[in-house]
């Protein structure tokens, strides 16, 4: 009975989004003339392009386990960055883009010598990083807004048009691809999923833990500061953009890891989650005109999804543990330390061992 | 109100798995104030018998417990601490950071007073409680500084100790010497008669045979979840023991075994003077196709070799070779490189990607032969983990893209040895191979090992299940201390022969001498 209905869950669960999705038209078409319209269409698409890179930029280490929360702060640092080399340093465009972008590289690279090198616990490390990056921000500036350049080429960077959107969502597609590609068709991606099943035996199978681990984190940052470029480019410079797009690309994230492929982060569900949010953010705000929805969508959006995975995982444990339990049983119910997981669930052992 | 309730009595006492008789129709009682020792092999029915008693697994109906006179509610953990069972495992569940007295008040909370704690008087009966066992230790010391035969001691008074005085009626000690020099295994069996003379009935689950006679206890012997003889350790001679402790099964892998040809015998695999974490000073050396078990007691440096050969970290002295190059240890993708394939004990921990598929399991060491850029090349994955599944009788016999959650214990193990058996690896390192799985797996990865030695492999088995090591190896080591303390092969290699060897703590001269230095 209790199976049937998991199995039949199963396959809605996979799409709730998409269902979600549906709901939230559906029923703000009815609600107000203002929201099928195809420049709402427009303005969701391009609006979430900035938050949608700096998802996919915390996905790739999320899939081995590792938090880059520092994205955020990386993503304002290279935007300033950006801005300030065209107008203190009389820098290119291009070459701007590329120095800002570097930069980003090097963040990650000095986030991955702290968790790979120094064995900092990448949460610790990371947000750390975050602050230090807050206080550079704040070096460089003053704490003042820098101006914008005044060159139209920079902004046409990202508001050029293509088939009604601006060219940044373009940009964002194609890194969804690219980071797709990467994660799912290569070595290096299957690299990451292993790392983040099981860290001990991805070592013991011959995967370069450390590198990996690594090579993402450099990912992240090169991935958020380009982010960062394009918001610059896009709504000009900010000082405080960037920490307030962490936990949006968070709640994205964890809710991406519930759909599509359930318990694995992947893309496509992320990006799923991105729209899924904005449609519901930008419905609601059309009907209600209020300020604190985004906030309130994305805190109860990560709450509900990280939830739904715990459980998610507590019943798929549930479901299989009394098969497990019996078939090694059967061969070798003595072995003394056999079953780690009996072990651990054995409640007179876990009752004598308050270190575990 | 004369003769106290026995400490236990237990009949009719039977569990299966999965239709299995782990445990069948077990009966057993212990006296008030009685030491009485449980010893059987692996898979005897010993720990289900023990987890019976604690209330984890509950018994075929028919079974009845009584525990000091109260009936035990099988399955109810709660009952059996009411009923006045305690339990000290092998783990002791200690922290060494903290004091004795905190270790203590962990499970049996301080004296307060408005929510502060009192010291003098938590102090006061720590040392209370501590005397119950015989210790006279300073409750504020860290428990780090105690030696390990202290530390089971401490172990020991926290379940004697707190609101619960009194009540205890059972004590059952699961294996609580495993990793204890023989020194100081003399004070544990100490302590445990302390216990065992305030009328409190002790069962002692124990894996070393010398230990039986030092506690001077009555025996219990278990073989294949069943009763096989009961007696005195004055009456019994080690011999008997054993006698009732082997039994005959492995028959067709020894057949095979025996009726494979070993060729080559030039040494592919060397280990000289390897010092690592328990290993003190190994030295061996295995040819392609040979077959070498390892056997030893926890605590012997068997359950850590396979992986220190491996080279999962670099070892503190002593050198390793595979086929002529040394191994530096700390890399396992270039000890990989050099054909060293390494089977860990622990399949959730250390070998299995349990949330990944059976595919992503089977190619994660090789996957590089799947990548033609831009591409990996999943019909190929899928077909290469197709062929394996076939091979080993897999099941379900499609289901390599189910995570491997999906299978059961013993397939799951099967998918690992074919991620290993794939890399056609010169050295086969193995660690408990078979533990945990059914009986056709095990015949399974039985017959794959033995296959894998016939093409040239040297292979290193270490595991408890001695049957297993006779029944597939040319030889056995076996390990004490941290030292190769014996080799059998040939006739001499008879379950007997290795289990004695390996259960005996006090016969052999390299060990004094390391307990001399140590």
């Amino acid at each position: 009975m209790n199976r049937m209905k998991f199995r039949i869950r199963f396959g809605l669960d996979r799409f709730s989004g998409l269902y979600l999705w549906a709901v939230f038209i559906i029923m703000f078409t009815i609600w107000t003339p203002l929201f099928f319209t195809t420049s709402t269409l427009h303005s969701i698409a391009s609006g979430q392009a900035v938050a949608g890179i700096l998802t996919i930029g915390l996905l790739i280490p999320l899939v081995a386990g590792v938090f880059d929360l520092s994205v955020g702060a990386t993503a304002n640092v290279s935007a300033i960055a950006a801005i300030q080399l065209q107008t203190l340093h009389h820098v290119s465009i291009p070459l701007a883009i590329v120095l800002s972008v570097a930069l980003g590289a090097v963040i990650g690279a000095v986030n991955g010598f702290l968790v790979v090198v120094l064995k900092i616990n990448s949460f610790i490390a990371t947000l750390a990083m975050g602050s230090v990056l807050a206080a550079l921000l704040t070096i460089f500036t003053n704490n003042e807004q820098p101006a914008p350049p005044s060159s139209a080429a920079w902004t046409r960077l990202t508001e050029l048009q293509v088939g009604g959107f601006q060219i940044v969502f373009v940009y964002f597609l194609v890194i969804a691809i690219i980071a797709w590609w990467a994660l799912e068709h290569t070595p290096a991606g299957r690299y990451l999923h292993v790392i983040g099943s099981n860290n001990e035996a991805a070592r013991l199978s011959g995967v370069r833990v450390g590198k990996w681990i690594w090579i993402s984190l450099i990912a992240s940052g090169t991935i958020s500061a380009i982010a960062g470029v394009a918001f610059a480019s896009l709504l000009g410079p900010s000082l405080t953009f960037g920490p307030s797009l962490l936990l949006p690309a968070f709640a994205a994230a964890f809710l991406g890891s519930t759909q599509l492929q359930p318990g694995r982060f992947n893309v496509w569900g992320s990006v799923i989650a991105i729209y899924v949010l904005a449609t519901g953010i930008q419905g609601f705000q059309f009907v209600t005109g209020v300020q604190w929805l985004s906030d309130m969508f994305n805190g109860v959006a990560l709450i509900v999804a990280v939830a739904f995975a715990v459980w998610r995982h507590r019943a798929t444990a549930n479901r299989r543990g009394p098969r497990n339990r019996s078939a090694p049983a059967a061969g070798d119910p003595d072995d003394p330390s056999s079953d780690a997981s009996t072990a651990a669930e054995s409640p007179s052992r876990a009752a004598l061992s308050p270190s575990e | 109100m004369s003769e106290p309730s026995p400490a236990l009595a237990a009949a009719n006492v039977g569990k299966s798995f999965g239709g299995t008789a782990a445990l069948d129709d077990f009966s057993m009682s212990i006296a008030a104030g009685e030491v009485r020792a449980l010893v059987g092999g692996n898979g005897s029915g010993k720990s289900t018998f023990i987890k019976i008693l604690s209330g984890y697994h509950k018994p075929e109906p028919g079974a009845r417990i009584v525990i000091g006179g109260s009936p035990l509610n099988t399955g109810d953990p709660a009952s059996s601490r009411r009923v006045g069972a305690r339990f000290v495992h092998q783990e002791l569940g200690l922290v060494d950071e903290e004091t004795v007295l905190d270790n203590l008040a962990v499970a049996n909370g301080y004296p307060t007073l408005g929510g502060t704690v009192r010291g003098k008087a938590a102090r006061r009966a720590a040392s209370a409680t501590l005397a119950r066992v015989g210790l006279d230790i300073d409750p504020r010391v860290k428990l780090g500084q105690l030696t390990a035969a202290e530390k089971t001691g401490v172990a020991l008074a926290r379940t004697l100790d707190g609101i619960s005085t009194g009540q205890v009626k059972l004590l059952v000690l699961d294996e609580p010497t495993a990793t204890l020099p023989a020194a100081e295994v003399r004070q544990v069996l100490q302590m445990v008669h302390t216990v065992a003379d305030q009328g409190i009935g002790v069962l002692y689950v124990t894996h070393r045979l010398d230990e039986i006679f030092q506690l001077g206890a009555t025996v219990t012997i278990l073989r294949n979840g069943r009763h096989v003889a009961d007696g005195s350790s004055q009456q019994m001679t080690r011999a008997d023991l054993v006698n009732y402790l082997v039994g005959s099964e492995f028959e067709d892998a020894r057949d095979e075994a025996d009726h494979t040809e070993r060729i080559g015998s030039k040494v592919a695999f060397e280990v000289s003077h390897l010092r690592s974490g328990q290993l003190d000073d190994v030295s061996f050396s295995v040819a392609g196709g040979e077959i070498v078990g390892i056997s030893g007691v926890t605590g012997s440096g068997r359950e850590s070799i396979a992986g220190t050969l491996f080279g999962r970290e670099r070892p503190d002295a002593g050198e390793v070779r595979a086929n002529g190059q040394v191994i530096r240890g700390g890399r396992p993708d270039e000890s990989i490189r050099l054909g060293i394939a390494f089977l860990p004990a622990d399949r959730k921990r250390e070998s299995g990607l349990m949330d990944l598929s059976a595919r992503e399991n089977l190619t994660v060491s090789s996957l590089r032969e799947f990548w033609r850029i831009p591409v990996l090349l999943r019909r190929r994955e899928r077909a290469e983990t197709q062929r394996w599944f076939e091979r080993l009788g897999i099941r379900p016999a499609s289901g390599w893209e189910l995570p491997m959650t999906g299978l059961s214990g013993g397939n799951q193990q099967k998918v690992l040895v074919a991620k290993w058996l794939r890399l056609n690896p010169s050295v086969l390192l193995l660690d408990e191979p078979t533990q945990g799985v059914d009986v056709g797996a095990k015949a399974e990865i039985h017959h794959q090992i033995l296959t894998a030695a016939s093409s040239g492999a040297a292979v290193v088995v270490a595991s408890t299940d001695i049957d297993e090591l006779v029944a597939i190896c040319h030889r056995i080591l076996i390990l004490r201390q941290g030292q190769v303390a014996a080799e059998v092969a040939g006739a001499q290699m008879t379950v007997a022969a290795v289990t004695k060897q390996t259960l005996t703590s006090d016969g052999s001269a390299l060990q004094l001498m390391s307990e001399v230095k140590g």
